[in-house]
Protein backbone atom coordinates (compact mmCIF):
# COMPACT_ATOMS: atom_id res chain seq x y z
CA UNK A 1 0.00 0.00 0.00
CA UNK A 2 2.90 2.47 -0.35
CA UNK A 3 2.24 3.64 -3.64
CA UNK A 4 3.04 6.85 -4.47
CA UNK A 5 0.35 8.65 -6.47
CA UNK A 6 1.31 10.57 -9.43
CA UNK A 7 -1.52 11.96 -11.71
CA UNK A 8 1.11 14.39 -13.49
CA UNK A 9 1.97 11.51 -15.79
CA UNK A 10 -1.96 11.56 -16.92
CA UNK A 11 -2.37 14.96 -16.85
CA UNK A 12 0.76 15.11 -19.43
CA UNK A 13 -1.24 13.51 -21.74
CA UNK A 14 -4.66 15.40 -21.42
CA UNK A 15 -4.63 16.02 -25.49
CA UNK A 16 -5.35 12.17 -25.77
CA UNK A 17 -7.98 12.28 -23.14
CA UNK A 18 -9.69 15.11 -25.03
CA UNK A 19 -9.26 13.06 -28.02
CA UNK A 20 -10.52 10.08 -26.22
CA UNK A 21 -13.78 12.20 -24.61
CA UNK A 22 -14.65 13.28 -28.43
CA UNK A 23 -14.84 9.71 -29.79
CA UNK A 24 -17.32 8.47 -26.53
CA UNK A 25 -18.91 11.54 -26.79
CA UNK A 26 -19.51 10.92 -30.98
CA UNK A 27 -20.60 7.74 -30.36
CA UNK A 28 -22.62 8.44 -27.88
CA UNK A 29 -24.28 10.66 -29.86
CA UNK A 30 -25.46 8.18 -32.59
CA UNK A 31 -25.92 5.38 -30.07
CA UNK A 32 -28.92 7.38 -28.85
CA UNK A 33 -30.18 8.59 -31.76
CA UNK A 34 -30.57 5.43 -34.06
CA UNK A 35 -31.10 3.38 -30.97
CA UNK A 36 -33.90 5.29 -29.80
CA UNK A 37 -35.38 5.99 -33.13
CA UNK A 38 -35.61 2.57 -34.02
CA UNK A 39 -36.35 1.12 -30.60
CA UNK A 40 -39.72 3.81 -31.00
CA UNK A 41 -40.52 1.86 -34.90
CA UNK A 42 -39.44 -1.54 -33.28
CA UNK A 43 -41.94 -0.62 -30.46
CA UNK A 44 -44.49 0.25 -32.15
CA UNK A 45 -44.56 -2.58 -34.46
CA UNK A 46 -44.60 -5.25 -31.42
CA UNK A 47 -47.74 -3.51 -30.78
CA UNK A 48 -49.22 -4.58 -33.91
CA UNK A 49 -52.11 -6.15 -34.34
CA UNK A 50 -50.75 -7.64 -37.71
CA UNK A 51 -48.29 -10.93 -37.83
CA UNK A 52 -46.14 -9.95 -40.60
CA UNK A 53 -45.28 -6.58 -38.48
CA UNK A 54 -45.81 -8.25 -35.09
CA UNK A 55 -43.70 -11.02 -35.82
CA UNK A 56 -40.21 -9.66 -36.79
CA UNK A 57 -40.14 -7.30 -34.46
CA UNK A 58 -40.71 -9.49 -31.43
CA UNK A 59 -37.90 -12.15 -33.04
CA UNK A 60 -35.43 -8.75 -33.50
CA UNK A 61 -36.38 -7.90 -29.89
CA UNK A 62 -35.59 -11.25 -28.19
CA UNK A 63 -32.47 -12.02 -30.32
CA UNK A 64 -30.86 -8.69 -29.31
CA UNK A 65 -31.80 -8.59 -25.87
CA UNK A 66 -30.73 -12.20 -24.99
CA UNK A 67 -27.18 -11.89 -26.53
CA UNK A 68 -24.35 -9.88 -25.06
CA UNK A 69 -23.69 -6.82 -26.65
CA UNK A 70 -20.02 -7.25 -27.28
CA UNK A 71 -21.09 -10.38 -29.06
CA UNK A 72 -22.93 -8.18 -31.66
CA UNK A 73 -19.93 -5.45 -32.15
CA UNK A 74 -17.61 -8.35 -32.65
CA UNK A 75 -19.86 -10.03 -35.16
CA UNK A 76 -20.68 -6.84 -37.29
CA UNK A 77 -16.54 -5.88 -36.68
CA UNK A 78 -15.38 -9.41 -38.20
CA UNK A 79 -18.34 -11.44 -39.45
CA UNK A 80 -20.59 -9.30 -41.05
CA UNK A 81 -17.44 -8.00 -43.62
CA UNK A 82 -16.86 -11.45 -44.75
CA UNK A 83 -21.05 -10.92 -45.93
CA UNK A 84 -21.13 -7.43 -47.64
CA UNK A 85 -18.67 -5.70 -50.19
CA UNK A 86 -17.62 -2.96 -48.31
CA UNK A 87 -15.28 -2.84 -45.50
CA UNK A 88 -16.62 -2.41 -41.55
CA UNK A 89 -14.27 0.57 -39.17
CA UNK A 90 -14.28 0.45 -35.70
CA UNK A 91 -16.77 2.88 -35.23
CA UNK A 92 -19.49 1.61 -37.87
CA UNK A 93 -19.31 -1.98 -36.09
CA UNK A 94 -19.33 -0.39 -32.39
CA UNK A 95 -22.12 1.80 -33.27
CA UNK A 96 -24.62 -0.65 -34.88
CA UNK A 97 -23.98 -3.02 -32.34
CA UNK A 98 -24.35 -0.91 -29.49
CA UNK A 99 -27.78 0.63 -31.57
CA UNK A 100 -29.38 -2.04 -32.14
CA UNK A 101 -29.12 -4.03 -28.86
CA UNK A 102 -30.40 -0.26 -27.51
CA UNK A 103 -33.18 -0.22 -30.20
CA UNK A 104 -34.29 -3.87 -28.78
CA UNK A 105 -34.32 -2.68 -24.98
CA UNK A 106 -36.02 1.05 -26.19
CA UNK A 107 -38.77 -1.05 -27.89
CA UNK A 108 -39.66 -3.12 -24.83
CA UNK A 109 -40.15 0.68 -22.97
CA UNK A 110 -42.28 1.84 -25.80
CA UNK A 111 -44.28 -0.90 -25.24
CA UNK A 112 -44.33 -1.06 -21.90
CA UNK A 113 -45.49 2.47 -22.10
CA UNK A 114 -48.23 2.33 -24.45
CA UNK A 115 -49.36 -0.91 -23.24
CA UNK A 116 -50.05 0.79 -19.68
CA UNK A 117 -52.22 3.52 -21.23
CA UNK A 118 -55.80 2.69 -20.55
CA UNK A 119 -57.60 1.50 -23.63
CA UNK A 120 -60.28 4.22 -22.63
CA UNK A 121 -57.98 6.62 -24.77
CA UNK A 122 -58.44 4.54 -27.58
CA UNK A 123 -61.91 4.76 -27.67
CA UNK A 124 -62.05 8.25 -26.73
CA UNK A 125 -59.83 9.22 -29.40
CA UNK A 126 -62.06 6.68 -32.14
CA UNK A 127 -65.34 7.92 -31.21
CA UNK A 128 -64.13 11.88 -32.16
CA UNK A 129 -63.06 9.91 -35.53
CA UNK A 130 -59.55 9.47 -35.36
CA UNK A 131 -57.38 6.82 -37.02
CA UNK A 132 -54.95 4.61 -35.70
CA UNK A 133 -52.09 6.94 -36.52
CA UNK A 134 -53.74 10.33 -35.43
CA UNK A 135 -54.74 8.30 -32.13
CA UNK A 136 -51.27 7.12 -31.51
CA UNK A 137 -49.49 10.68 -32.33
CA UNK A 138 -51.62 12.90 -30.99
CA UNK A 139 -53.51 11.09 -27.50
CA UNK A 140 -51.27 7.88 -27.03
CA UNK A 141 -47.53 9.09 -27.26
CA UNK A 142 -47.39 11.84 -25.72
CA UNK A 143 -48.59 10.30 -22.45
CA UNK A 144 -46.46 7.38 -22.74
CA UNK A 145 -43.75 9.19 -23.27
CA UNK A 146 -43.91 10.79 -20.21
CA UNK A 147 -43.95 7.29 -18.02
CA UNK A 148 -41.64 6.21 -20.40
CA UNK A 149 -38.84 8.90 -19.58
CA UNK A 150 -36.87 7.60 -16.43
CA UNK A 151 -36.45 4.23 -18.49
CA UNK A 152 -35.28 6.20 -20.99
CA UNK A 153 -32.78 8.07 -19.34
CA UNK A 154 -31.75 4.80 -17.97
CA UNK A 155 -31.20 3.61 -21.26
CA UNK A 156 -29.06 6.64 -22.40
CA UNK A 157 -26.83 6.23 -18.82
CA UNK A 158 -26.54 2.64 -20.46
CA UNK A 159 -25.35 3.51 -23.59
CA UNK A 160 -22.68 6.27 -22.11
CA UNK A 161 -21.41 2.93 -20.52
CA UNK A 162 -21.88 0.73 -22.95
CA UNK A 163 -19.72 2.90 -25.75
CA UNK A 164 -16.48 1.64 -23.63
CA UNK A 165 -16.91 -1.80 -25.25
CA UNK A 166 -15.62 -0.41 -28.42
CA UNK A 167 -12.36 0.02 -27.40
CA UNK A 168 -12.72 -3.83 -28.20
CA UNK A 169 -12.20 -3.09 -31.73
CA UNK A 170 -9.95 -0.17 -31.13
CA UNK A 171 -11.81 2.28 -31.67
CA UNK A 172 -10.41 5.62 -29.68
CA UNK A 173 -12.97 6.52 -27.09
CA UNK A 174 -12.06 7.59 -23.34
CA UNK A 175 -11.39 3.90 -22.27
CA UNK A 176 -8.91 3.13 -25.33
CA UNK A 177 -6.92 6.30 -24.23
CA UNK A 178 -6.29 5.56 -20.99
CA UNK A 179 -5.10 1.79 -21.85
CA UNK A 180 -2.67 4.06 -24.42
CA UNK A 181 -1.43 6.34 -21.30
CA UNK A 182 -1.19 3.41 -19.16
CA UNK A 183 1.16 1.62 -21.90
CA UNK A 184 2.90 4.72 -22.73
CA UNK A 185 3.81 5.87 -19.20
CA UNK A 186 3.75 2.75 -16.83
CA UNK A 187 1.02 4.08 -14.78
CA UNK A 188 -2.28 1.97 -15.05
CA UNK A 189 -2.71 2.72 -11.63
CA UNK A 190 -3.64 6.48 -12.30
CA UNK A 191 -4.95 6.11 -15.95
CA UNK A 192 -7.16 3.82 -15.07
CA UNK A 193 -8.69 5.74 -12.38
CA UNK A 194 -8.43 8.71 -14.12
CA UNK A 195 -10.80 7.02 -16.38
CA UNK A 196 -12.94 5.71 -13.68
CA UNK A 197 -13.45 8.98 -12.37
CA UNK A 198 -14.28 10.96 -15.49
CA UNK A 199 -16.90 8.36 -16.16
CA UNK A 200 -18.36 8.78 -12.32
CA UNK A 201 -18.36 12.78 -12.89
CA UNK A 202 -20.16 12.70 -16.13
CA UNK A 203 -22.71 9.92 -15.73
CA UNK A 204 -23.69 10.75 -11.40
CA UNK A 205 -25.78 14.04 -12.58
CA UNK A 206 -27.50 12.05 -15.11
CA UNK A 207 -28.01 9.25 -12.79
CA UNK A 208 -29.26 11.74 -10.26
CA UNK A 209 -31.16 13.46 -12.85
CA UNK A 210 -32.97 10.04 -13.29
CA UNK A 211 -33.66 9.45 -9.28
CA UNK A 212 -35.51 12.58 -9.53
CA UNK A 213 -37.64 12.47 -12.39
CA UNK A 214 -38.66 8.90 -11.39
CA UNK A 215 -40.00 10.28 -7.94
CA UNK A 216 -41.66 13.58 -9.52
CA UNK A 217 -43.51 10.93 -11.74
CA UNK A 218 -44.33 9.37 -8.49
CA UNK A 219 -46.08 12.06 -7.16
CA UNK A 220 -47.42 13.34 -10.16
CA UNK A 221 -49.50 9.42 -10.52
CA UNK B 1 -21.57 -14.80 -53.20
CA UNK B 2 -19.93 -15.98 -49.67
CA UNK B 3 -19.58 -20.04 -49.05
CA UNK B 4 -20.85 -20.73 -45.57
CA UNK B 5 -18.56 -23.92 -43.97
CA UNK B 6 -19.58 -24.65 -40.76
CA UNK B 7 -16.85 -27.74 -40.76
CA UNK B 8 -14.10 -26.19 -39.15
CA UNK B 9 -15.81 -24.58 -36.40
CA UNK B 10 -17.66 -27.92 -35.77
CA UNK B 11 -14.20 -29.46 -35.27
CA UNK B 12 -13.29 -26.99 -32.75
CA UNK B 13 -16.70 -28.00 -30.39
CA UNK B 14 -14.26 -29.19 -27.26
CA UNK B 15 -12.76 -25.52 -27.65
CA UNK B 16 -15.94 -24.03 -27.43
CA UNK B 17 -17.77 -26.20 -25.06
CA UNK B 18 -14.89 -25.50 -22.16
CA UNK B 19 -15.36 -21.46 -23.14
CA UNK B 20 -19.00 -22.02 -21.91
CA UNK B 21 -18.63 -24.15 -19.07
CA UNK B 22 -16.17 -21.18 -18.07
CA UNK B 23 -18.53 -18.23 -18.64
CA UNK B 24 -21.13 -20.51 -16.35
CA UNK B 25 -18.23 -20.87 -13.80
CA UNK B 26 -17.71 -17.16 -13.89
CA UNK B 27 -21.73 -16.40 -13.69
CA UNK B 28 -22.37 -18.70 -11.12
CA UNK B 29 -19.36 -17.35 -8.70
CA UNK B 30 -19.91 -13.91 -9.66
CA UNK B 31 -23.64 -14.48 -8.78
CA UNK B 32 -23.39 -16.11 -5.56
CA UNK B 33 -20.88 -13.69 -4.61
CA UNK B 34 -22.77 -10.97 -5.30
CA UNK B 35 -25.92 -11.82 -3.80
CA UNK B 36 -24.23 -11.83 -0.73
CA UNK B 37 -22.47 -8.81 -1.14
CA UNK B 38 -25.56 -7.02 -2.68
CA UNK B 39 -27.26 -7.90 0.58
CA UNK B 40 -24.94 -6.37 3.18
CA UNK B 41 -24.74 -3.18 1.43
CA UNK B 42 -28.57 -2.95 1.77
CA UNK B 43 -28.74 -4.10 5.30
CA UNK B 44 -25.29 -1.28 5.44
CA UNK B 45 -27.15 1.60 3.16
CA UNK B 46 -30.66 1.03 5.28
CA UNK B 47 -29.01 1.70 8.36
CA UNK B 48 -29.52 4.71 10.64
CA UNK B 49 -25.91 5.32 11.38
CA UNK B 50 -24.48 7.65 8.31
CA UNK B 51 -20.75 5.79 9.01
CA UNK B 52 -22.45 3.06 8.38
CA UNK B 53 -25.24 3.72 5.49
CA UNK B 54 -22.79 6.28 3.37
CA UNK B 55 -19.87 4.35 2.49
CA UNK B 56 -22.08 1.48 1.47
CA UNK B 57 -24.40 3.97 -0.63
CA UNK B 58 -20.78 5.28 -1.80
CA UNK B 59 -19.55 1.93 -3.08
CA UNK B 60 -22.91 1.23 -4.96
CA UNK B 61 -23.30 4.47 -6.57
CA UNK B 62 -19.61 4.29 -8.32
CA UNK B 63 -20.25 0.33 -8.81
CA UNK B 64 -23.62 1.33 -10.76
CA UNK B 65 -22.34 4.75 -12.64
CA UNK B 66 -19.16 3.49 -13.97
CA UNK B 67 -18.51 1.05 -17.08
CA UNK B 68 -17.83 -2.10 -16.04
CA UNK B 69 -15.39 -2.77 -18.25
CA UNK B 70 -13.21 0.25 -16.48
CA UNK B 71 -14.16 -1.31 -13.59
CA UNK B 72 -12.44 -4.85 -14.93
CA UNK B 73 -9.60 -3.21 -16.50
CA UNK B 74 -9.12 -1.32 -13.14
CA UNK B 75 -9.18 -4.64 -10.88
CA UNK B 76 -6.64 -6.44 -13.45
CA UNK B 77 -4.16 -3.83 -14.50
CA UNK B 78 -3.96 -1.16 -11.79
CA UNK B 79 -5.40 -3.30 -8.47
CA UNK B 80 -2.55 -5.62 -8.70
CA UNK B 81 0.23 -3.00 -8.82
CA UNK B 82 -1.52 -0.99 -6.05
CA UNK B 83 -1.60 -4.07 -3.01
CA UNK B 84 1.29 -6.04 -4.59
CA UNK B 85 -0.35 -9.19 -4.96
CA UNK B 86 -0.57 -11.57 -8.70
CA UNK B 87 -4.59 -11.78 -10.06
CA UNK B 88 -5.52 -14.14 -12.35
CA UNK B 89 -7.75 -13.14 -15.09
CA UNK B 90 -10.31 -15.58 -13.43
CA UNK B 91 -9.81 -13.75 -9.98
CA UNK B 92 -10.26 -10.28 -11.60
CA UNK B 93 -13.12 -11.17 -13.15
CA UNK B 94 -15.27 -12.47 -10.35
CA UNK B 95 -13.83 -9.62 -8.08
CA UNK B 96 -15.32 -7.00 -10.45
CA UNK B 97 -18.45 -9.00 -11.28
CA UNK B 98 -19.31 -9.17 -7.91
CA UNK B 99 -19.07 -6.23 -6.80
CA UNK B 100 -20.62 -4.76 -9.93
CA UNK B 101 -23.59 -7.42 -9.59
CA UNK B 102 -23.63 -6.99 -6.06
CA UNK B 103 -24.09 -2.96 -6.46
CA UNK B 104 -27.01 -3.76 -8.39
CA UNK B 105 -28.07 -6.43 -6.14
CA UNK B 106 -28.32 -4.14 -3.16
CA UNK B 107 -30.82 -1.88 -4.39
CA UNK B 108 -33.48 -4.58 -5.19
CA UNK B 109 -32.89 -5.91 -1.90
CA UNK B 110 -33.20 -1.96 -0.74
CA UNK B 111 -36.42 -1.68 -2.89
CA UNK B 112 -37.80 -5.16 -1.73
CA UNK B 113 -37.12 -4.03 1.98
CA UNK B 114 -38.64 -0.69 1.69
CA UNK B 115 -42.16 -2.10 0.10
CA UNK B 116 -42.87 -4.16 3.26
CA UNK B 117 -45.17 -2.07 4.72
CA UNK B 118 -43.98 0.25 8.31
CA UNK B 119 -46.75 -2.05 10.25
CA UNK B 120 -44.79 -5.36 10.15
CA UNK B 121 -42.38 -3.60 11.44
CA UNK B 122 -44.42 -2.31 14.04
CA UNK B 123 -46.22 -5.53 14.99
CA UNK B 124 -42.85 -7.53 15.02
CA UNK B 125 -41.71 -4.96 17.70
CA UNK B 126 -44.87 -5.06 19.53
CA UNK B 127 -43.96 -8.78 20.04
CA UNK B 128 -40.49 -7.85 21.14
CA UNK B 129 -38.52 -8.68 18.44
CA UNK B 130 -35.41 -6.47 17.57
CA UNK B 131 -34.37 -4.77 13.92
CA UNK B 132 -31.90 -8.25 13.50
CA UNK B 133 -34.96 -10.54 14.26
CA UNK B 134 -37.37 -8.42 12.53
CA UNK B 135 -35.52 -8.46 9.41
CA UNK B 136 -34.62 -12.54 9.05
CA UNK B 137 -38.05 -13.54 10.64
CA UNK B 138 -40.51 -11.13 9.29
CA UNK B 139 -39.26 -8.55 6.70
CA UNK B 140 -36.44 -10.02 4.12
CA UNK B 141 -38.95 -13.62 3.53
CA UNK B 142 -42.00 -11.31 2.65
CA UNK B 143 -39.50 -8.76 0.70
CA UNK B 144 -37.56 -11.61 -1.06
CA UNK B 145 -40.41 -12.64 -3.28
CA UNK B 146 -40.91 -9.28 -4.44
CA UNK B 147 -37.75 -9.43 -5.41
CA UNK B 148 -37.28 -12.45 -7.30
CA UNK B 149 -38.36 -11.20 -10.84
CA UNK B 150 -35.67 -8.49 -10.83
CA UNK B 151 -32.70 -10.61 -9.39
CA UNK B 152 -33.46 -12.98 -12.31
CA UNK B 153 -33.22 -10.11 -14.68
CA UNK B 154 -29.88 -9.08 -13.15
CA UNK B 155 -28.91 -12.25 -13.31
CA UNK B 156 -28.83 -12.51 -16.77
CA UNK B 157 -27.31 -9.10 -17.33
CA UNK B 158 -24.69 -10.48 -15.38
CA UNK B 159 -24.17 -13.06 -17.60
CA UNK B 160 -24.29 -11.00 -20.72
CA UNK B 161 -21.26 -8.92 -18.85
CA UNK B 162 -19.27 -11.96 -18.43
CA UNK B 163 -18.57 -11.38 -22.31
CA UNK B 164 -15.72 -8.41 -20.78
CA UNK B 165 -14.02 -11.04 -19.38
CA UNK B 166 -12.64 -12.15 -22.66
CA UNK B 167 -10.82 -8.62 -22.88
CA UNK B 168 -8.72 -10.49 -20.50
CA UNK B 169 -7.73 -12.92 -21.60
CA UNK B 170 -9.77 -15.67 -19.34
CA UNK B 171 -11.31 -18.11 -22.05
CA UNK B 172 -14.84 -17.75 -22.00
CA UNK B 173 -17.23 -18.61 -24.36
CA UNK B 174 -15.81 -15.52 -26.76
CA UNK B 175 -12.82 -16.17 -26.15
CA UNK B 176 -12.59 -19.51 -27.51
CA UNK B 177 -14.45 -18.04 -30.56
CA UNK B 178 -12.21 -15.52 -31.25
CA UNK B 179 -9.50 -18.01 -31.30
CA UNK B 180 -11.25 -20.79 -33.12
CA UNK B 181 -12.12 -17.68 -35.90
CA UNK B 182 -8.01 -16.54 -35.88
CA UNK B 183 -6.90 -19.87 -36.04
CA UNK B 184 -9.42 -21.05 -39.23
CA UNK B 185 -9.75 -17.89 -40.66
CA UNK B 186 -13.56 -18.44 -40.22
CA UNK B 187 -14.69 -15.63 -37.91
CA UNK B 188 -18.35 -15.16 -39.76
CA UNK B 189 -19.28 -18.97 -38.68
CA UNK B 190 -17.11 -19.04 -36.00
CA UNK B 191 -18.73 -15.92 -33.87
CA UNK B 192 -22.31 -16.80 -35.64
CA UNK B 193 -22.64 -19.98 -33.77
CA UNK B 194 -21.02 -18.27 -30.49
CA UNK B 195 -23.75 -16.11 -30.87
CA UNK B 196 -26.25 -18.32 -31.35
CA UNK B 197 -24.74 -20.18 -28.17
CA UNK B 198 -25.16 -17.07 -25.93
CA UNK B 199 -28.95 -16.90 -27.50
CA UNK B 200 -30.02 -20.30 -26.14
CA UNK B 201 -28.33 -20.54 -22.84
CA UNK B 202 -29.11 -16.64 -22.31
CA UNK B 203 -33.09 -17.21 -24.17
CA UNK B 204 -34.08 -20.51 -21.92
CA UNK B 205 -33.09 -18.18 -18.77
CA UNK B 206 -35.36 -15.74 -20.28
CA UNK B 207 -38.41 -17.76 -20.38
CA UNK B 208 -37.82 -19.67 -17.34
CA UNK B 209 -37.70 -16.15 -15.73
CA UNK B 210 -41.18 -15.26 -17.50
CA UNK B 211 -42.85 -18.21 -16.23
CA UNK B 212 -41.61 -17.64 -12.66
CA UNK B 213 -42.92 -13.99 -12.98
CA UNK B 214 -46.36 -15.51 -14.33
CA UNK B 215 -46.62 -18.21 -11.63
CA UNK B 216 -45.71 -14.93 -8.56
CA UNK B 217 -48.24 -12.94 -10.88
CA UNK B 218 -51.27 -15.52 -10.10
CA UNK B 219 -50.02 -16.27 -6.60
CA UNK B 220 -49.87 -12.78 -5.26
CA UNK B 221 -47.93 -11.51 -2.69
CA UNK B 222 -48.88 -14.95 -0.27
CA UNK B 223 -45.41 -15.83 1.23
CA UNK B 224 -46.71 -19.40 2.38
CA UNK B 225 -45.27 -22.03 1.05
CA UNK B 226 -46.83 -24.66 -0.74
Amino acid sequence: MNHRWDFASVLDNTDALLAGAAGTLRIFAICIVAGLALGLVIGLGRTSQRRWIHWPASAFVEFFRNTPVLVQILWFYFALPMLVPFSINPLGAAALGISLNSAAFTAEIVRGGIQSIDPGQWDGARAIGMGWGQAMRRIILPQALKRMTPALTNRAIEIFKMSTLASTVAYVELLQQGKLIASINYNPIEAYTAVAVIFFIVLWPMVQATYALERRLRRDE
Amino acid sequence: MYRWDFTPVLANWPLLAQGLVNTLKVTSTSLVFGLALGLVLALLRLSPRPVLSWPAGFVIEVFRTTPPLVQLFWFFFALPLLIGVEMTPFIAAVVTLSIQSAAFFAEVFRGGIVSIERGQWEAAKAVGMDRRQTLHRIVLPQAVKRMIPAFMERSIELMKTTTLVATISYADLLFAANEISQKTFRPLETLTVAALIYFVVIFAFSLAMRQVERRLAVTGETTVRR
